[in-house]
């Protein structure tokens, strides 16, 4: 975020002089509407997920939530047959993304970054997919991946090597990785676009002076782009990891966590347990390790991001 | 921007000969267009296998390769898809949806951004790290509980109370990035206004938040495409068909009719208009803007 420091220098600002309790309610109004949305629709509806976790309940109203304690954590560490490999998923989930289109957007980014022909046509077939719905994308692959009409099997066919024709959503050797792959179609303009952003920053004096210097491309990159980059690299990676395990559209709609349960996901295993088999405290027994995850990772980062903006 | 292209032309104009002597070993630039222009080859086929396929009878769909172009083109596909998938109505529900939350968030972010960043009451920096935290949350954690919400607020099934928790889930990385906006404007700015006798509110609405307006503008764009595009919570809230809104329209239209392939076909590519309309028509908005401020830097 950039905050340059304009209050260093500015003396006796009214809203200083005003005591730090009366600051408060004139701030008040301006707040309010955000804080009471976010405390109805998003922090409740967190905390009571975790409460749930705690209770068998199957969600219908006219059943009351019976107290379990951690009966819910030891099924679904010990019996449930699901929650290990949805817990698999999203971690390979998030290592492929931080792997895959991340590294194929950096490197986008760099190539596009420079003047050529057709630059900015290129920058939009690679940000088109990004703008598209999730689900749509699911749609339109599963099409490319129908075993018979489908793209992949029909081009694997026309070019002789038709042995390698698979079912790709419907074997569980496959099917995650292909899901992937449409991620990857999808996932990659819009880390592009942050690290053509943080391009932007690489100061030009310093490139110029280094050519002037004798350095070679890779150690203009080495010691002028890359630390540029940094601070892009840390939100693009964030973001990365957070998207990652929100996964859920796409796998819905590609193959609903199937074949045998081996796209399952923490996200839409939660979902499945809550709505699909009515265990309101299993789904919340899994909303709250995704919970853990989510913050274990997120805290370091806001730390991060609000140093050096004290009062 | 300005002073870099300024920069370019004059080296260019100052070196001019020596590019030209250079020009024919640039071997690197074309090998990096070659590159580059492959892998956009890449990513277009999906969206033009889409497009083939919207515009083909079922026989060619069966017959021809899925790369061929039809043998005749059947465009009325379109129309089919409009009425199968109920295209007005649920393009309908989006469009009323995102026109009342996206402005309406936005006001409610800038607003508390404001209050954040400007008043700096106590324990300001606190309240904004914990409602920042709220933007990086899987939204499928609360899913249960709030449909248990909604159904109690009687708020279930019902487009005006879908956003409720949409404005909620969106409002939170909006502060965040406008609170950066708002922190770079001068005090000195503010001071001036505030002995000429402005209030709070008008400090806030005629000097704060004009000068935010590129990030605004980013920040609706990203906001409008978020909201026509989210599934999950639609798909938990949502019951019945004519309050669908447009992914879950496309989602039904895939199950129930997934093998009328050029229809679902041509419904995707439709569903898809809106968003893309958007992204042409402010495209600039996506590099400037709110990515800027959301990078620390």
């Amino acid at each position: 975020m950039t905050t340059t420091d304009a209050r260093t220098g500015a003396r006796g600002r009214s809203t200083r002089t005003v005591p730090p309790h009366r600051r408060f309610r004139l701030a008040l109004p301006y707040l309010a509407p955000a804080l009471v949305l976010y405390a109805v629709f998003l922090v409740y509806p967190m905390i009571d997920a975790v409460r749930l976790s705690f209770f068998e309940w199957s969600g219908f109203r006219i059943e009351k939530p019976e107290f379990v304690g951690l009966d819910n954590y030891v099924r679904l560490f010990t019996s449930d047959p699901v929650f290990w490999t949805a817990l698999r998923n999203s971690v390979i989930w998030v290592i492929a993304s931080l792997l895959v289109p991340t590294v194929i957007a950096l490197l986008l980014a760099l190539g596009l970054n420079r003047r050529m022909l057709g630059r900015n046509l290129m920058r939009a077939v690679f940000y088109i997919p990004a703008v598209f719905a999730s689900i749509t994308v699911a749609a339109m692959w599963r099409w490319i991946y129908n075993p018979t009409l489908g793209f992949v099997n029909q081009l694997l066919h026309a070019v002789g090597l038709g042995d390698l024709a698979q079912s790709w959503l419907g074997d569980p050797q496959f099917a995650l990785a292909s899901i992937f792959v449409a991620n990857i179609w999808q996932a990659v303009g819009f880390s592009m676009v942050l690290f053509l952003a943080g391009l932007q920053s690489v100061p030009l004096e310093l490139v110029e002076a280094a050519k002037l210097d004798g350095a070679g491309a890779w150690q203009r990159f080495r010691n002028v782009t890359v630390p540029a980059l940094r601070p892009t690299t840390v939100v693009v990676v964030i973001l990365t990891i957070i998207n990652a395990l929100k996964v859920f559209d796409l796998v819905v709609g590609l193959t609903g966590g199937g074949p045998a349960q081996s796209t399952q996901v923490l996200a839409l295993w939660s979902y499945t347990q809550s709505f699909t088999n009515h265990e309101y405290g299993m789904g919340g027994a899994v909303a709250t390790v995704l919970l853990l995850v989510t913050l274990a990772l997120v805290i370091p980062y806001m730390a991060w991001s609000m140093r050096g903006d004290e009062s | 921007m300005t002073a870099m292209t300024t920069t370019r032309a004059a080296t260019r104009r100052t070196t001019a000969p020596v590019r030209e002597r250079e020009k024919p070993r640039d071997w690197v630039g074309i090998g990096l267009w070659l590159a580059l222009g492959v892998t956009a080859l890449i990513w277009f086929v999906p969206m033009l296998l889409m497009f083939l396929t919207s515009v083909k009878s079922k026989t060619d769909i069966n017959e021809l390769p899925m790369w061929g172009l039809p043998t005749d083109w059947a465009w009325g596909n379109y129309a089919s898809a409009v009425e199968i998938g109920n295209l007005w109505v649920t393009a309908g529900n989006s469009a009323l949806i995102a026109l009342i939350k996206v402005p309406l968030g936005l006001a409610i972010a800038a607003a508390a951004a404001f209050a954040l960043s400007r008043i700096r009451f106590r324990g300001a920096r606190i309240l904004l790290a914990l409602i920042a935290i709220g933007s990086m949350i899987p939204v499928q954690i609360g899913l249960g509980p709030l449909f248990s919400t909604m159904l109690s607020a009687h708020l279930l099934d019902s487009r005006l109370g879908l956003v409720l928790p949409y404005l909620a889930f969106g409002i939170p990385y909006q502060i965040f990035v406008l609170y950066g906006f708002f922190r770079s404007v001068p005090e000195e700015l503010e001071e001036s206004a505030r002995i000429d006798g402005s209030s709070t509110f008008r400090i806030f609405w005629q000097i704060i938040l004009p000068l935010a307006k590129p990030a605004l503008a980013a920040l609706f764009v990203l906001d409008f495409v978020a909201t026509w595009n989210e599934y999950a919570m639609a798909t938990t809230l949502l019951i019945s068909q004519d309050n669908y809104t447009i992914p879950l329209a496309v989602q039904s239209f895939s199950t129930q009719w997934g093998t009328d392939y050029g229809p679902l076909n041509a419904f995707i590519f439709m569903s898809a208009i809106p968003v893309l309309l958007v992204y042409l028509l402010f495209q600039r908005y996506f590099v400037q803007g709110a990515f800027a401020g959301a990078v620390k830097g």
